[in-house]
């Protein structure tokens, strides 16, 4: 039996890498991307390589080597997949090149609203939307007669009466790891609090009473929260989904689809999805928009970019969408919203809707210094104050040094 | 005695290595540690469009960007700063702040002291273990049968030889969450226990880690010292009455000493860098360590910007620790170097 | 020797001295034997809260891979055999095949054979004759133990792991080869110059190897990136772009690790008597000549020692090998940690720890061959001091 299955992987794998069957045409120039490595990127990069002479980088450093090796001339790589964090360093550097001929001359299946303008021009194509939603097991919340909890009070006191009913110690999960995680739950919550992150003068402006508020709210689920929240990411809340030991979290919509896992998941079809809850009465859902995204180099010759942007317009067809409809919130023609992405697009067709996630060298910075020093806060090593004026002292530091301060 | 000549020729490859690839390196550090460098921002106005589910949004707002040059690279300028790096990485306003202040564990609040703390702990804490524990094994296994040797040496290695980032984390597995060893304790206690949730506990599981880690090089090190234990003089001292605690430490201590000397050394160089266990055991909330911040303060944000002044200074800074601590086990080996060679 | 009285025991210091060994060995090999558990069991089990579900695995037998009670006693029994004979009768194989002067090459050879034969037996004929076995025996044949391989089938088939082997094969042999030869000529230098640059050089060798390698490894990545365009005016359009380069990842490892290797080989060094080489070169030989003559044939068990320690090193570098190599080069250990990115899934993980466990057992292999080199070379005064 092990034998023919071995047999059987042998035979997969080589259908993999051989068969060219399912592009359009036959690619001849040599291209290589580099991109961010979860279950979307994997989809559109297999979608390209049937098209052959292609190599994909799937890369979790990517954020580490995108903006040197598009730096380099001519670029190491011919196409990069970028998020709207991620596209800053690329855009600043001046590494990417406008894509408007290239969408005019293969850009027929793209809508408009896929197409990234900065000034006008096209500087990169949309494939997907991602952002935080809640994520509920829906029989425990039906057992126990809660609504769907639209609010973070109402979480809370849900969250309260699943643990008073004994179902759960800890019913409510929270990518709070501390960096990079943690510091997003406070980018979802601050604004959700109505604040603004910078001053005109790009001085920030966290250390206010909407700063304070966003620290409290976070600090009020910690009693709903495994004691060990902050070492707890998206895939460990996913995790804990699966596994049953969670009722509700606020979690990316790209990780909906891995509930009803049958190889994974305990809760398969128990798990079900609603708008990121908000942090005061008429405010937006407490979460921030994302898209990903494929750019061009600048620093290769036109032939080359126009033959990698034909062979990305053929990893984003419909085709590709259609054979993997649950991995992402897709932007593109073709994707048939199901069950899972309900939320998601609750979340962001929500009056007032959630910014986007801001793309700019201050958002960085401050990112940076919320996950370094929130963690003291929830430890309880410092008060909510302190740790404003800790986090304004680090961006400022920081800042100067990056030269968006004098 | 060899001429330099000679003496050159059959050390240049290896010099010439190590100045390419880690004194320049450090060379380039140590003047980035005084300079700071940054791109000529801009204020402009931009229009950005970003997609919305189902329609575009878009913004136009005042960016700070950097300026691009002629050749279509960024302009940037580089200053000389002095000490400002140094200060900026130190807070040392602060830390004279605490100390008149009284609140002297406010100083912990700052990360270079924080990681300065766990990293000298850190070493300090675990070197007699590992020299300790290593001995112990070492002494065992020499006092074991010959038959049962070989297979307990094999299993002895194995934690020193596993890839450290998969050795981390098999022990970080085994009492994350409701891992079974932390499920194991909450059984025979009856209390809810979270490893991962306060510092302590965390950084005891992380010594233990590196004892783990560590111990089987000094076990296997301190073996091989045995082995060439001057047997005669082992038995005159049982002649002599003397116990077998005595034999340990007036005959064997003093043979493996230059072996001891030898594992100090690797060990507080290694430990004083850790950085794995940060990683591995996700402690950033609670504990860091010098390795790790210099590592932090290079790591990119999502907009691309590195702090490398700042790092520069964090890792000329842990440079200099590393100088003090070996110069206690450095001056035996001068004097050795002295008595051989005149 | 067991008759002398220094080594004689009272049987008090005999118990606790074997009860702290059990303790000793149980601690080393449990992490290790528990994640090759993981390994084996589908994701709901291997993350199970209850250590017998992670054993018996019960989620993973109701998908239908599961063991027999044959099964296991037979697989066991291949298991137990291969590890007797490979302590008893492999090296008498090996001494008797290998030609004289090439015994290392002889083990290396012998091992790898050793190792395919099993595979071809445990893996191929084992099963073909456990599915009949198991149909005729009734309750015996009944599997219980929920056991899969499809996290190994989807890491080295699915997943073209075998790559990632190459290519950490390459960078190791390279970073093996490279580094004993500088670091052997070094290290000889070294031993033999009683003057006081060479204790300098030594001591910053040994700085330098305190160095956090962070530090020095972000400063090469845009150096690495940018190297065709730096080197354009030197070599013209043949110079490389260093980034994705194994050879250039063997450079810096090579140089990371020198300051251990000369070190190491300086102490052994020393422990050979400098009259040997003294009398060849008063037959007239130079230095060199001394070194290749004199101490190259008696250099073996210190080398293979110091070889082995420059193997862990290539084999187990992350930093280095995940910053500088691209997908294309990469190498085992930064491949299984791409299966902890961002957006993961808890199938990664578990395939991941399959990645983990494979890539343990070359070391696995190369421990059990060369344990008693290991020693004697220690022995023979590699460390001292």
């Amino acid at each position: 039996m092990m034998l023919k299955k071995l047999a059987l992987a042998g035979v997969i794998s080589l259908m993999g890498t051989s068969a060219f069957a399912a592009c359009s045409y036959q690619n001849e120039t040599e291209v290589k991307m580099l991109s961010a490595g979860f279950e979307a990127w994997k989809a559109v990069t297999d979608a390209m390589a049937e098209c052959g002479n292609f190599q994909a980088e799937l890369d979790q450093e990517f954020r580490t080597k995108q903006p040197a090796a598009f730096e380099a001339s001519p670029s190491l790589y011919h196409l990069g997949g970028v998020s709207n964090g991620t596209i800053t360093p690329l855009l600043n550097a001046g590494t990417i090149r406008p894509l408007d001929d290239l969408v005019a001359k293969y850009g027929q299946n793209l809508t408009p609203n896929q197409l990234i303008r900065i000034d006008g021009k096209v500087m990169a194509v949309a494939m997907m939307v991602n952002t935080q939603h809640l994520m509920y097991r829906s029989d425990i919340l039906a057992d126990l007669g809660i609504e769907t909890p639209t609010s973070w009070s109402e979480i809370y006191l849900a969250a309260a009466k699943i643990k008073e009913a004994g179902v759960m110690d800890y019913p409510l999960g929270a990518t709070m790891k501390s960096g990079w995680n943690l510091a997003q739950e406070f980018v979802n919550m601050y604004p959700g609090h109505g604040g603004t992150f910078f001053n005109d003068d790009n001085t920030t402006a966290v250390n206010s009473d909407a700063g304070l508020k966003a620290l409290g709210t976070l600090k009020a689920g910690l009693p709903f929260m495994d004691p060990e929240v902050l070492v707890s990411d998206s895939t460990y809340v996913q995790q804990q989904f699966q596994q049953g030991k969670i009722a509700m979290a606020n979690l990316w919509a790209s990780r909906a689809g891995a509930m009803n896992d049958e190889a994974e998941s305990q809760v398969v079809g128990k798990v079900a999805m609603a708008a990121a809850p908000t942090a005061m009465v008429g405010g937006a859902p407490a979460t921030t928009l994302w898209w990903d995204g494929i750019v061009v180099a600048a620093n290769i010759t036109d032939a080359e970019a126009d033959a990698a942007f034909r062979l990305a317009m053929e990893g984003i067809d419909t085709d590709m969408v259609t054979a993997n409809n649950d991995a992402a919130i897709w932007l593109v023609n073709g994707f048939v919203p199901g069950p899972l992405s309900q939320g998601a697009i609750a979340t962001a067709t929500a009056n007032p809707a959630p910014p986007a996630y801001p793309s700019t060298t201050q958002m960085g910075l401050l990112h940076t210094a919320l996950g370094n020093e929130i963690p003291a806060y929830l430890t309880g090593e410092r008060d909510a104050a302190a740790t404003l004026v800790a986090i304004e002292e680090a961006y400022t530091t920081a800042a100067k040094e990056a030269g968006v301060l004098q | 005695m060899m001429k330099f000549k000679t003496f050159f020729a059959f050390v240049a490859p290896s010099v010439f290595m190590m100045v390419l690839f880690i004194a320049l390196p450090l060379v380039s550090v140590f003047i980035q540690s005084f300079q700071i460098t940054q791109p000529v921002m801009q204020q402009m106005e931009v229009e950005t469009c970003t997609p919305g589910f189902i329609t575009q949004t878009c913004v136009t707002e005042i960016k700070t960007i950097p300026t691009i040059g002629e050749d279509g690279k960024v302009i940037t300028t580089t200053e000389w700063v002095g000490f400002e790096s140094y200060r900026n990485v130190l807070q040392m306003d602060k830390v004279w702040e605490a100390v008149a202040s009284g609140n002297v564990k406010d100083i912990l609040q700052i990360d270079f002291w924080k990681a300065l703390r766990f990293t000298l702990m850190f070493t300090l804490l675990t070197l007699p273990l590992v020299i300790g524990v290593g001995l112990l094994i070492a002494l065992t296994v020499n006092n074991a049968a010959k038959a049962v040797r070989g297979p307990v040496i094999f299993i002895s290695l194995l934690p020193f030889i596993i890839t450290p980032v998969i050795g981390s984390l098999s022990i970080y597995w085994l009492f994350v969450g409701d891992g079974i060893l932390t499920a194991m304790m909450e059984r025979w206690t009856g209390t809810n226990i979270s490893m991962f949730a306060q510092a302590w506990t965390i950084e005891l599981l992380m010594y233990f880690y590196r004892v783990w880690h560590v111990a089987p090089f000094a076990f296997i090190i301190f073996y091989a010292g045995l082995q060439t234990v001057n047997m005669d003089t082992l038995e005159s001292a049982v002649i002599d009455g003397a116990s077998r605690w005595e034999r340990l430490r007036h005959v064997i201590i003093p043979h493996l000493m230059p072996l001891i000397v030898f594992i100090a050394l690797i060990h507080l160089m290694d430990c004083y860098r850790v950085f794995e266990e940060i990683i591995g055991f996700r402690s950033q909330a609670h504990v860091i360590s010098l390795q790790w911040l210099t590592f932090d303060f290079l790591t990119p944000d999502d907009a691309g910007n590195r702090a490398i002044a700042r790092a520069s200074a964090s890792a000329m800074l842990t440079m200099i620790g590393i100088v003090f601590l070996l110069i206690l086990p450095l001056r035996r080996t001068w004097r050795d170097h002295k008595g051989s060679a005149h | 020797m067991s008759t002398s009285r220094a080594m004689r025991q009272s049987l008090a210091l005999r118990f606790s001295s074997s009860a702290f060994l059990i303790f000793w060995v149980v601690i080393a090999s449990f992490p290790i034997l528990w994640i090759t558990v993981m390994s084996f069991k589908s994701p709901v089990d291997a993350f199970a809260d209850n250590p017998l579900d992670v054993i018996m695995g019960p989620n993973t037998l109701s998908r239908g891979d599961g063991l027999s009670v044959i099964d296991i006693v037979l697989g066991l029994a291949v298991i137990f055999f291969t590890l007797r004979w490979m302590f008893t009768r492999l090296p008498g194989w090996i001494d008797s095949y290998s030609p004289a002067g090439l015994k290392v090459l002889g083990w290396v050879v012998g091992a790898a054979v050793y190792a395919i034969a099993f595979l071809v037996v445990f893996f191929g004929i084992l099963p073909l004759i456990l599915g009949p076995l198991n149909s005729i025996l009734g309750p015996l044949g009944e599997p219980f133990l929920g056991l899969t391989t499809q996290h190994y089938v989807a890491v080295w088939g699915e997943n073209e792991f075998y790559r990632n082997f190459g290519n950490s094969m390459l960078v190791t042999a390279g970073v093996v080869t490279i580094s004993l030869t500088v670091g052997t000529l070094a290290g000889y230098g070294l031993a033999r110059s009683g003057s006081d640059l060479a204790f300098w050089l030594l001591i910053l060798a040994l700085i330098f190897r305190a160095l956090p390698h962070s530090v020095l490894v972000a400063g090469y990545l845009p150096w690495f990136i940018n190297s065709a365009e730096i080197l354009r005016p030197i070599f013209g359009d043949v110079s490389p772009t260093l980034y994705g380069q194994p050879w250039a990842v063997i450079a810096v490892l090579v140089a990371i690790n020198q300051p251990f290797t000369i070190w190491m080989l300086r102490s052994f060094f020393q422990n050979i008597p400098a009259e040997l080489d003294e009398a060849a070169r008063v037959d007239g030989c130079s230095h060199f000549q001394a070194f290749r003559r004199v101490i190259m044939p008696v250099m073996w068990p210190g080398v293979i020692t110091t070889g082995l320690f420059s193997f862990l090193l290539g084999y187990n570098d992350f930093l280095v090998t995940s910053l500088l190599l691209d997908a294309q080069n990469q190498t085992m250990v930064p491949a299984i940690a791409g299966y902890f990115n961002r957006e993961t899934t808890t199938t990664d993980q578990v395939e991941a720890v399959a990645a983990a466990v494979s890539i343990t057992a070359p070391l696995f292999l190369l421990v059990m061959v060369f344990q008693r080199q290991i020693v004697s070379g220690l022995t023979a005064g590699a460390v001292k001091g």
